[in-house]
């Protein structure tokens, strides 16, 4: 029956045809994959997860204090491989109409071709131009969220900002006399840290637990993954949202078995019941997260489950 | 000896420049950009994978699912952090391309009004780089509009001008055959008229398919009647690799995959379709296939892994991890 009612639609598409041989052409070429960034509004904020890259380590050896078969499992449940762990990193922006906020720099510059360090190539794609950031905020030290304070040449990547950092942190970090007493894998911190903050000598402000970066932000001290660790909250009117910065890793395995220490950990049992604290902090309160290294787009929210809790991921809009 | 003594005798040519430089550049904010385009590309063997947004449609929670009380669908949706008042219907198009064969699954809503938050493919193909004229076969999992509108382009055309169009034939038997509209669903009727409007630019090139037969080289089609009579999904595999277009097996997997047995508004025969899709999610967490769905979270592909909440043995989607790295 439709068939006889299609066959009237046929003067309709006897011209379509014909001009439709003319259009072939030489396929163009594709582009890989869209820009690695994502926005979403927090009231009048504006924020933007920005993809880092990734790099991949063996699963052997990252959780310290787990057999090696239970932590393949649990990777399993989320239908990540046994032997490649892919570390990936994504940096939160947030424009407050006042200020432009980057929260950790990610890897900063690499040798061409790598597959992290994407921060400062992206940001244009997103509208974003680094000369315009007011403020860089810093979790903690480790060399995956500093190293992109600078540029290739070595300058400031953003050589109008501020850079705010946790008091404790610099504290550490800053003092020679503290080297012997940190674990050995987290000694080259010392010269990256003097290093990678250089050319923002005398813009530095460092900030205490409670604190406000600019109106806003305000900085939470959830230590132990490094030693002034911290998480930021950030706040427009009733809308809320945490940047969770290193509180997991990724989530799919350390908010589901939260007692689990990595190898990135300073002090992994400080680490782990502040993990335990602050996941249950954001389940209870439903709270809109980030994180530096969940899936990407990295922000969500936080679940309980049987053994520890679930990151879910935010729907895409 | 402090880092900040230690820096400020490192590098004080470098800062000078650094502010200096900045003071030029200071320009009034522009506004930020909108969102990143709503496509996203992976492999699959030889195969390019390409998911495509279309957007979405919010519609009441209320009649959404047809056998159970609202208040479960809202606790469900609740723990997915989903709002529990409306229900937001998302849309995403895969398309595969090897070699010179570019296929697109289901053809999208088409054009809409400006201001509609569906019908966003043709702008995010663009994006993907994807040109409808290159396109060389449209499959057909199922004849809702949401799937079939697309075929039109603004001008009432084909939005595919060179591609052959391949259709389930058990579906195609159903809605082209105007006797069986008093035999279906109220809700479903409009699709009579709207099925020979969306294929009529199509006419001589429109191929009927079986069941579990392959159509292209590398794409077969897999039977999971019931959402609609003729509902089919496909396999897309190259050498070992393999993934599943699973079309409408699930409405939003947040809650139908949790609670299989649910049934909504949209299905045609609601019984049959929740034994397909027991069947169905059954069979990809077994084999922990990748998958793509049309009404899936952008960017709309992962895995079903089988979960058990209140007592109900169900399943939950776990999308694949974004990458950067086709």
């Amino acid at each position: 029956m439709a068939q006889r009612r299609l066959m009237m639609g046929t003067a309709l598409a006897a011209p379509l045809l014909a001009r439709a041989a003319v259009a072939q052409a030489p396929a163009p070429a594709a582009p890989a994959t869209a820009p690695g960034f994502y926005r979403f509004k927090l009231g009048q904020f504006t924020v933007t997860t920005i993809y880092d890259g990734f790099r991949i380590m063996p699963v052997q050896g990252l959780v310290r204090n787990a057999p090696l078969e239970e932590v393949q499992a649990v990777l399993a449940e989320s239908f990540l491989g046994p032997t490649d762990y892919r570390n990936i990193y994504a940096v939160t922006i947030v424009d407050t109409g006042r200020d432009l906020v980057v929260f950790d720099t990610g890897n900063g510059p690499q040798a061409p071709g790598a597959t992290l360090g994407r921060l400062l190539a992206t940001m244009p794609a997103a509208g974003l131009d680094p000369a315009r950031v007011s403020t860089v905020v810093i979790s903690h030290f480790h060399g995956d969220h500093i190293n992109g304070l600078i540029t290739a040449e070595g300058g400031a990547a953003f050589p109008n900002a501020e850079v705010v950092v946790p008091t404790r942190e610099w504290a550490w970090w800053t003092e020679a006399g503290n080297e012997t007493r940190s674990p050995p894998g987290q000694r080259p911190n010392f010269a990256n840290t003097a290093r990678r903050f250089a050319p923002y000598a005398g813009k530095i402000r460092q900030l205490t637990d409670g604190a406000e970066a600019v109106p806003g932000i305000r900085m939470h001290a959830a230590e132990g993954h490094s030693p002034g660790h911290t998480i930021w909250h950030i706040a427009d009117g009733a809308a809320e949202l945490v940047y969770l910065a290193d509180i997991t890793h990724r989530p799919e395995l350390i908010a589901r078995r939260p007692d689990y220490e990595t190898l990135f950990d300073f002090d992994g049992a400080a680490g782990a019941a502040t993990r335990r604290r602050v996941l249950d902090r954001m389940a209870a309160d439903r709270v809109r997260v980030t994180g530096f290294h969940f899936p990407f787009p990295a922000t969500g929210f936080i679940l309980r489950e049987a053994q520890g809790f679930r990151f879910v991921p935010a729907d895409w809009g | 000896m402090t880092i900040a003594r230690r820096i400020a005798l490192a590098a004080p040519a470098v800062i000078i420049a650094a502010q200096v430089m900045p003071a030029l550049a200071q320009a009034p904010a522009a506004a930020p950009a909108g969102q990143a385009p709503g496509f996203y590309r992976f492999k699959v063997g030889g195969w390019t994978i390409t998911t495509v947004h279309d957007g979405f449609f919010r519609r009441p929670l209320e009649g959404f699912v047809r056998n159970a009380p609202i208040a479960e669908v809202q606790g469900i949706l609740a723990e997915n952090f989903m709002a529990t008042d409306t229900l937001a219907v998302p849309f995403t198009i895969t398309f595969a391309q090897k070699d010179a064969t570019l296929v697109v699954f289901d053809a999208g809503n088409g054009v809409t009004p400006a201001a509609a938050t569906n019908g966003k493919m043709i702008g995010n193909m663009a994006a993907a780089g994807i040109d409808p004229a290159r396109v060389t076969h449209v499959i057909q999992s199922h004849f809702h509009g949401d799937h079939i509108n697309g075929l039109l382009n603004a001008a009432n055309a084909a939005a595919f001008p060179n591609a052959e169009i391949i259709v389930p034939a058990a579906e195609w038997a159903w809605w082209s055959e105007a006797s069986n509209e008093s035999r279906s669903p109220e809700g479903q009727r409009p699709q009579f008229a709207n099925v020979p409007r969306r294929f009529a630019p199509y006419q001589g090139k429109i191929r009927q398919i079986a069941a579990g037969v392959e159509v292209l080289p590398g794409i077969t089609s897999i039977a999971a009647y019931g959402h609609t009579p003729g509902h089919t999904l496909y396999r897309i595999a190259d050498g070992n690799e393999q993934m599943i277009f699973v079309a409408d097996i699930t409405n939003r997997p947040e809650f139908m995959m949790r609670r299989p047995e649910w049934q909504i508004v949209f299905d045609f025969d609601g019984d049959m379709a929740a034994a397909s899709r027991r069947r169905v999610l059954d069979m990809l967490a077994t084999d922990r296939i990748r998958v793509t769905g049309y009404h899936f979270p952008f960017p709309a592909n992962g895995y079903v892994a089988r979960h058990v909440s209140a007592g109900v043995q169900g399943f939950i989607f776990v999308p694949a991890e974004w990458s950067s790295a086709v």
